[in-house]
């Protein structure tokens, strides 16, 4: 009975310390605004007004999640195992690479399902593959993944940059970038009159799965062991090094797909620097869901209405489209401060019931 | 000389789940040597922890000589003449004895030559064989308490707290500290010191603070009282000790389940941590390693169990050679392994006592269903073992943080009873349990010696080897100093061997 | 090539800021994942204060703050709220994106030509600085790289012969027992913070009004990471933070060399990525740590 209780009052702080984390946040990005002479509450007004208008735009904010939610997921999946995977933005450009350049290779020569199936495989391997390096090295040599991730970002930005400008480049070679991909390989929309792809869909399937294998099954147990206590993992047979090259293998997977849909699904080609913040989105978002992959989904969805809401924002009332940064900034920081707000009012509940009991 | 050294009076103090102090008053004298006893959990660390600043008191007042202090930090306690030596030294182990002893207490360019011969001198002074150039990771654990002494020393403390100091000593190491103490008090000085070890109380204290659940229950001169009395008030009621169930076939006779042979384990240039271990234990016997810790018992467990590889030698289970198995083909043998650090090696604090259940068991088919993990299954097996063992947790959903430390342990116990079934590690099992739950691993592991199964216990608490071992090793240095029957040695005897000193008597060699 | 070897050891300047506040701060336990954010803000805030007062020294000194104030944010989340430290700098390099874009935005519009100011003159060294080869090269610098002359061996003294030193590299091995000795181990992790927010301030000032004379958002373009790398790679120690920022310099110096020389010697890209892949081999073969014990953990007492 009591436990019941408690796992309400649990669940109940992190609703409300969250929603108000998102409104205080928002509510400071508001009041930058009067530095620029504008109305916040107007200006906020078109942002949620605007965010529901029409068809498409309502639309274009889960498009914008779609990638979020694969970023986020692939840094949740290995911290979840205490590592991270601050190369996601690099495996998310070697996945579009992949993307364009199979896509390219294979439109017209196939039915365009069955070349977006292979696109798709041949995506989640190379980003794959890309990723386990980084898990390799750490298994290995026990290099610190932190460095190694993050400087990997940076050598596949090069790879891209210069694909693009050599083998991948469009045939009039005006601008480095690719040809643009033929239909036939484009993800389909499924709802009239908006950019929604499928894409959405395979994101919203593979949370959930990641969510089943993290809790569901032996795997994700073994991951999450690891990810607590890395000494007992050990004494319990677990094999940590295999399960390192195993998380970044799939975490790497993850943050391609990011690059599957956007090329295959909004852009159909690559050119540079396109997404260039989708790591760091990812990794704030994976923060505010707390790396709990369901959670990943809606914090996805609120990002992208920020996103869609603050582009609005800039083309009706001038406002720069910074605030975007400055909201995600915002709620990224309250919501961490929320995260010390409820330990707090655990350590005191627990207290209080102390003092009941000894008084009794 | 009528009024109190220092004086604690009514000091009150709550944690986030349990009252560790209510309303604790007594007081030392200038010259006295006070000893702090009673069981793991009765508050006795959190007591002497205020009084050295590192916790606030509730409500209650510190006295000193008729002064009343205000003492929130250990500055105010050092300022005070104060010095406090911890169970777990904090000491800097990537350091030097000299910088540990000058860490806060020395401003600007420091002097590493001046001060390594002051305190090379300090050292001296107080027969201490210390090297201030040293690193402390190199040191033992006995150098590494003096380090601790030496820097109290330095600060020139005039009331020495020292929480459990022999728990690491051998009985000679012991020996020595007492008369430090005898020697320090001597001098006009006071010594407070916390134990459960009723033995050393009755050495060397000259009065004695009983406590029991956060309250003081006996406040006696030593020479008013002994062993039965204290005994009587640490527990609440007379305690019977529980006796060493004989087995009407002795131990020797049944087949031999685990053998090690000459195994070692050196490192590079390094000293051996295990130098030809040979012993076997059979089945249905319990088998005791005594020695200080740090003398070869972790690597010992370690190389039983899989997670250190020997240098040489070889690992037999029932006649089959593991030396090159992995940990989980060890348990898949049927090897469990209770460890020392449970926080560290036994539990992940963070999951439910469900999924803790399952820590060594997720290879294998045990738990699935259609291949995913069947929670209803684990549920109700962890329910049965909660019954079992009695563990006081609000259900399998527990998460392990929250249950007591003894109950962890039982949480512990439960699993690898149930995995282990052919031989069971057993690494300090009661350090830190309150009596109930020693009581009741102590049961266990009897009831599973009924069964057939190996026990092998690795204890620094004498009392609990004697008491439960059917044969009992002694290690000092990585080396079997010889195997005994229980009855055949002495608290002198092994503490001698303990300490490396060799005895040509009584000593029966391992084939 | 003297051109070269002068650039390299310019361009080692910021890095070299960066990276010894990062060992100080490393050493005493805490990560300055915030490192990033840092920099930019000292990167704008230099330029905002150089182009409204048009003196460089005001610029340094608005870095400065704007550097410390970000620390002090980053550190009074980590130190006394006791929060992941990779999670709270993260969220902090995004905040400074915005905020930094915003604010330039609120103060100086939309420009319709770039603002630029005079960046930091060369100040030659009469008489040394025409020793050849050497001269030019060491002695032939602005004053922020005399600094870093300095800067070396008064951090290396400090951190390994002075009692603050030893208090500091405690903390950062074990916490307990700079407690235990009577020192308030918080105020030693935010302290170090605070510097890395001076030093990294100044670090970040170095790219606007140091070099470019101007100031984009992209100015910093992962360079707080390298120094973030440089204190890893330099073993927590100054000495080898330095060594690590003189050959990200050079590499620096190279890449910028290649680019207007036109020539292509090597893939471009490929070519500015070698640094990245460096640190990678290094981070591998590296074979013992001088890791602070307690790096990255908060220090939490019940009391």
């Amino acid at each position: 009975m009591t436990r019941g209780v408690l796992m309400n009052a649990k669940f109940r702080d992190l609703l409300v310390t969250n929603f108000l984390a998102i409104v205080l946040g928002l509510g400071a990005s508001a009041l930058m605004l009067l530095l620029l002479d504008k109305n916040p509450i107007e200006a906020f007004g078109i942002l949620f007004s605007s965010v529901i208008r029409d068809k498409y735009t309502f639309a274009d904010i889960f498009v914008k999640a779609t990638p979020l939610i694969f970023s986020a997921l692939a840094f949740a999946f290995t911290f979840k195992a205490n590592l991270y995977n601050i190369g996601v933005q690099g495996q998310f450009y070697i996945g579009a690479l992949i993307a364009a350049a199979s896509s390219l290779i294979l439109q017209g020569r196939m039915p365009g399902v069955l070349a977006l199936v292979i696109v798709f495989v041949l995506t989640i391997l190379g980003g794959g593959i890309w990723g386990s390096l980084i898990g390799f090295v750490k298994a290995k040599y026990k290099a610190n993944e932190f460095l190694v991730s993050m400087m990997s970002t940076f050598v596949a930005l090069g790879i891209m940059n210069y694909l693009l400008r050599t083998v991948l480049m469009e045939t009039k070679h005006e601008y480095p970038q690719t040809n643009a991909l033929d239909t036939t390989v484009w993800l389909p929309t499924f709802i009239q009159g908006t950019r929604l792809h499928i894409g959405f869909i395979l994101a919203v399937v593979v949370a959930i799965s990641v969510w089943i294998l993290l809790y569901k099954t032996p795997l994700g147990y073994r991951i999450r062991v690891v990810g607590y206590n890395s000494d007992a993992a050990r004494m319990s047979g677990i094999n940590s090094k295999r399960l390192y090259v195993v998380a970044f293998f799939i975490s790497g997977a993850l943050a391609a797909m990011a690059g599957f849909t956007e090329v295959n699904g909004v852009q159909h080609m690559l050119l540079q620097g396109f997404n260039p913040d989708i790591g760091a989105a990812g990794l704030g978002i994976a923060i505010l869901a707390n790396a709990n992959p369901i959670g990943i989904i809606f914090a996805a969805i609120l990002f992208g209405a920020l996103n869609v809401g603050g582009t609005i924002m800039g083309q009706m009332s001038g406002i720069p489209s910074s605030i975007i940064e400055l909201m995600q900034g915002f709620v990224m920081v309250f919501v961490i401060l929320s995260y010390f707000v409820r330990s707090e009012l655990e350590t005191r509940r627990a207290k209080r019931r102390l003092f009941k009991a000894v008084e009794e | 000389m009528d009024t109190p050294f220092f004086e604690l009076r009514n000091i009150t103090k709550y944690f986030s789940k349990v009252v560790a102090n209510k309303e604790v008053s007594f007081s030392i004298q200038k010259g006295e040597v006070l000893a702090l006893l009673g069981e793991n959990g009765a508050g006795k660390s959190t007591i002497m922890k205020i009084l050295y600043g590192l916790y606030k008191a509730d409500s209650g007042e510190i006295i000193m000589e008729g002064v009343e202090r205000k003492i929130n930090s250990p500055n105010d306690a050092m300022a005070l003449g104060i010095s406090m030596i911890q169970q777990h030294f904090s000491l800097v182990s990537a350091h030097t004895v000299t910088e540990n002893i000058i860490l806060g207490n020395v401003h600007g360019r420091i002097d590493s030559k001046g001060f390594e011969r002051e305190i090379g001198e300090l050292a001296k002074t107080y027969g201490f064989e210390v090297d201030p150039h040293a690193l402390v990771k190199d040191l033992s654990v006995g150098v590494q308490q003096k380090v601790e002494i030496l820097k109290a020393l330095y600060l020139k403390a005039r009331l020495l707290i020292m929480d459990e100091p022999t728990a690491v000593l051998t009985p000679q190491e012991s020996e020595n500290l007492m008369q430090f103490v005898r020697e320090f008090t001597a001098n006009g000085n006071s010594v407070i010191f916390i134990t459960h070890k009723l033995r050393e109380v009755m050495k060397v204290a000259d009065r004695i603070i009983v406590m029991r659940n956060g309250e003081v229950h006996g406040d006696l001169k030593c020479s008013d009282t002994e062993e039965k009395e204290l005994s009587r008030l640490m527990m609440g009621k007379d305690l019977i000790h529980p006796n060493r169930v004989e087995d009407e076939m002795s131990a020797d006779s049944h087949e031999i389940r685990l053998q090690f042979d000459r195994v070692s384990v050196v490192e590079h240039d390094q000293v051996p941590r295990l130098k030809d271990v040979s012993f076997s234990i059979h089945r249905g016997e319990i088998f005791g390693i005594a020695g200080v810790s740090g003398n070869g018992q972790q690597e010992l467990c370690e190389v039983t169990c899989g997670a250190l590889r020997s240098t040489s030698g070889r690992v037999l289970l029932d006649g089959e050679d593991i030396t090159g198995l992995t940990i989980h083909e060890r348990i898949d043998k049927g090897i469990g392994y209770v460890p020392a650090d449970r926080h560290k090696d036994g539990l992940v604090m963070e999951m439910s006592l469900a999924e803790n259940m399952m820590l060594k068991a997720s290879y294998g088919k045990k738990w699935l269903h259609h291949g995913l993990l069947d929670k209803d299954a684990l549920n109700s097996y962890t329910n049965t073992l909660i019954k079992e063992y009695q563990i006081k947790a609000p259900g399998p959903e527990a998460i392990a943080k929250g249950l007591s430390g003894g109950n962890q342990q039982k949480v512990i116990v439960a699993r690898e009873v149930d995995n282990g079934s052919k031989l069971i590690i057993f690494d300090q099992p009661t350090r830190g349990l309150d009596l109930g739950a020693i009581d009741h691993v102590h049961k266990t592991i009897f009831a599973e010696r009924a069964k057939g199964k190996s026990i092998l216990l690795i204890s620094t608490e004498l009392s609990e080897i004697f008491t439960l071992s059917d044969r009992i090793a002694v290690l000092y240095k990585g080396v079997i100093q010889g195997i005994f029957k229980g009855s055949e040695l002495t608290t002198e005897k092994i503490g001698l061997l303990m300490a490396g000193y060799d005895d040509d008597k009584g000593c029966i060699d391992e084939r | 090539m003297i051109d070269l070897l002068t650039r390299a050891l310019m361009m080692s300047t910021p890095l070299l800021f960066g990276s010894i506040s990062e060992v100080f701060a490393e050493r005493s336990g805490m990560m300055v994942i915030a490192i990033e954010g840092i920099f930019l803000l000292g990167a704008w805030g230099g330029f905002v204060g150089t182009y409204l007062s048009g003196s460089l020294l005001i610029g340094v000194l608005a870095a400065i703050m704007a550097g410390v104030v970000t620390a002090a944010i980053y550190g009074w989340i980590t130190v006394y709220l006791k929060q992941n430290q990779v999670v709270t700098g993260t969220a902090i390099n995004i905040l400074a994106m915005g905020v930094v874009s915003f604010l330039h935005r609120v103060i100086f519009g939309v420009p319709i030509t770039p603002l630029t100011v005079q960046p930091l003159q060369a100040l030659p060294i009469p008489i040394i600085s025409k020793i050849p080869i050497i001269g030019p090269v060491i002695f032939n610098q602005n004053i922020l790289t005399y600094m870093m002359y300095l800067i070396v061996p008064i951090s290396y003294f400090i951190l390994f012969k002075t009692s603050i030193g030893l208090t500091i590299r405690s903390a950062g091995e074990n916490p307990e027992a700079v407690d235990v000795a009577g020192i308030n181990v918080n105020r030693i992790r935010y302290s170090m913070v605070l510097i890395a927010g001076v030093m990294g301030g100044i670090a970040g000032a170095f790219y606007s009004i140091g070099y470019l004379g101007m100031f984009t958002t992209n100015i910093i373009g992962g360079r707080g990471w390298i120094a973030f790398a440089i204190c890893f790679l330099g073993n927590w120690n100054p000495k080898g933070a330095f060594i690590g920022a003189l050959v990200f310099g050079l590499a620096e110096a190279i890449a910028i060399y290649m680019q207007s020389s036109g020539g292509v010697l090597f893939p471009n890209e490929l070519f500015i990525a070698l640094p990245y892949i460096l640190t990678i081999v290094l981070t591998i073969t590296r074979k013992s740590f001088n890791v602070p014990a307690k790096l990255g953990v908060p220090y939490i007492k019940e009391s």
